[in-house]
């Protein structure tokens, strides 16, 4: 097939293992070393997507996950399982490069303040979607502790200043859609690895987002529930960062360095032609 | 000692075809993860430590056994003392309710995650991964699939050793690296900025480098050296994955509940 050959050229090849090793290391770092509870591991395998496809997307994330695995030296641990979930990752990743999400849009004016409003309120409904989601409202389910309704309120005020002040301050409307990708990527990747994390290993991943599951079992959840609200608080925020990342990653490159990769048109603006 | 020169091994697991230690390995990590809760990690631990201390290389499982600490503490600690709907409880210690159904849930959570780490550590220990990944490409894996997973290996601890190298850069030019929360993560830009366009930078000289070396011609290679491979070990690879597909099979439809 060539649509899948020409995601796999040989510029991809060479990409695909630096992808993979920025996982694993920024991954370890984050996870590991500093212990925050964001995972910060998909940056590589969302790079890929964009610049090459769904397929080589989903391959580097899957590859980083196992990998990761059964490196000899930080190998173990519990990444492994979850190669599901960034195989998805990937996708969607390359579903983004096709769909031009990640392009530069330079704007001014009430284009601008358009964007900002847009992309606020995304942020907002997605968050409101998490608030009102059973997991954590169902008493039947079990009462979650009220500070976690306070951090969501706490994290989407934030999150929207931080689009917005993006938005602004780069003249770019592509903030708001960089926004929109990460935080569906966050949610879709939040309610996969769910079922992973609490039937495989009873909801306890050994990273930072384990205080997270603590804390809501504490209220009384079951380990899916539990593990669902954690995913759903820190998937989202980590995808969402990572995103922006990325954005930024494709915008520092030289355009003549992106282009050359398969997606890469649709991330280049084009040049205006020049006057005969 | 250069590769050409090593004798081969002769321990009966190091001389096994790299293939075969890896189905060994995927099926252990398999059954150690669906077959119940006590059987499969005990079995599956049992069959690493027999065939560690065979192969010589029980000292090494230590560090190995030590890297998986964090991740039981929590596990245990966790689930013994949060575990919702138990009732049968060991002792009240103030606040803190541990139950036994909680103890023996992160118990044998615990154990899964150590027979698990120790499958791995076995492979790792006693099969060399270009060997591997060698083997895997004659078997018709692929070159390019070959090259991301050697490519990979080599990768990760360089890049690793450059994250070291920026970031002692970086904090001898003032990076906070232990405060609060708030300020780690702000150091994480300076940090991961020169470490990502250095890692990037690269892609460009290696695509020309296979290039220049007919990565992508279509003719198959010759492969310089190939492992030992015999019909048993064949038969034991059919055998290992009949072994994992009748596992979940089992473990799915509840044939397997006599188990404890």
């Amino acid at each position: 097939m060539p649509w899948l050959s020409r995601q796999f050229s040989t510029r991809v090849i060479a990409l695909i293992p630096v992808a993979i090793a920025i996982n694993i290391v920024l991954g370890y770092t984050v996870q590991t070393v500093l212990k925050l509870p964001i995972y910060l591991d998909s940056i590589g395998t969302i790079l890929v997507g964009v610049l090459a496809g769904p397929i080589a997307g989903a391959v580097t994330g899957a590859a980083s996950n196992l990998i990761w695995q059964y490196a000899p030296g930080i190998g173990g641990g519990t990444i492994g399982p979850f190669a599901v979930v960034a195989a998805v990752i990937g996708i969607l990743a390359g579903l983004w490069g096709y769909l031009g999400v990640y392009r530069s849009r330079p704007a001014t004016g009430s284009r601008l303040w358009l964007s900002v409003v847009v992309g606020v309120a995304i942020v907002v409904l997605l968050a409101s979607r998490i608030y009102n989601n059973p997991a954590y409202t169902d008493p039947n389910i079990g009462g979650y502790p009220d500070w976690v309704f306070t951090a969501a309120i706490l994290i989407t005020v934030v999150a929207s200043l931080a689009v917005a002040a993006f938005i602004l301050v780069r003249q770019d409307t592509a903030g708001a859609w960089v926004a929109a990708a990460g935080a569906l990527t966050g949610i879709v990747a939040a309610i996969l690895s769910a079922p992973i994390a609490a039937y495989v290993f009873g909801g306890v991943t050994g990273s930072g987002t384990d205080l997270i599951v603590a804390a809501l079992r504490q209220g009384g959840a079951d380990v899916f529930n539990a593990s669902l609200g954690q995913g759903l608080f820190s998937d989202p925020i980590d995808k969402t960062i990572t995103s922006f990342v990325v954005f930024i990653i494709l915008a520092s490159l030289s355009d003549r360095v992106v282009a050359r990769f398969p997606l890469g048109e649709r991330i280049v603006n084009p040049a205006p032609a020049p006057d005969a | 000692m250069p590769d050409y020169v090593q004798r081969p091994p002769t321990e009966p697991y190091r001389s096994l075809n790299p293939t075969t230690k890896l189905a060994i390995a995927l099926t252990e990590a398999l059954v150690a993860f669906v077959v119940r809760g006590w059987t499969g990690p005990l079995v599956v631990l049992a069959v690493v430590l027999a065939t560690g201390l065979r192969a010589g290389v029980w000292r090494a499982f230590l560090p190995f056994l030590l890297a998986t600490l964090p991740l039981i503490a929590s596990i245990l600690l966790v689930n013994t003392f949060l575990y919702p709907g138990a009732t049968d409880l060991i002792a009240r210690i103030g606040p803190l309710a541990p139950t036994w159904t909680g103890l023996v849930f992160a118990t044998q959570a615990a154990l899964r995650v150590i027979a698990f780490a120790m499958s791995v550590a076995l492979l790792g220990l006693t099969t060399r991964p270009d060997h591997l990944i060698a083997d895997l490409e004659r078997r018709g894996m692929g070159r390019r699939a070959g090259f991301v997973l050697g490519a990979t290996l080599r990768t990760v601890p360089r890049i690793g050793e450059r994250a070291r190298e920026i970031t002692d850069a970086q904090r001898a030019r003032g990076l906070d690296t232990e405060g609060s929360p708030w300020r780690r993560a702000r150091g994480l830009v300076p940090l991961a900025a020169p470490l990502v366009f250095g890692a990037l930078s690269e892609v460009e000289e290696v695509t020309m480098a296979l290039e220049a070396r007919a990565f992508s011609a279509p003719a198959r290679r010759t492969p310089l050296r190939s492992f030992p491979d015999a019909g048993w070990q064949r038969a034991l690879r059919w055998t290992l994955l009949a072994l994992s597909l009748l596992a979940i099979a089992g473990s799915v439809s509840g044939a397997l509940a006599f188990l404890p």
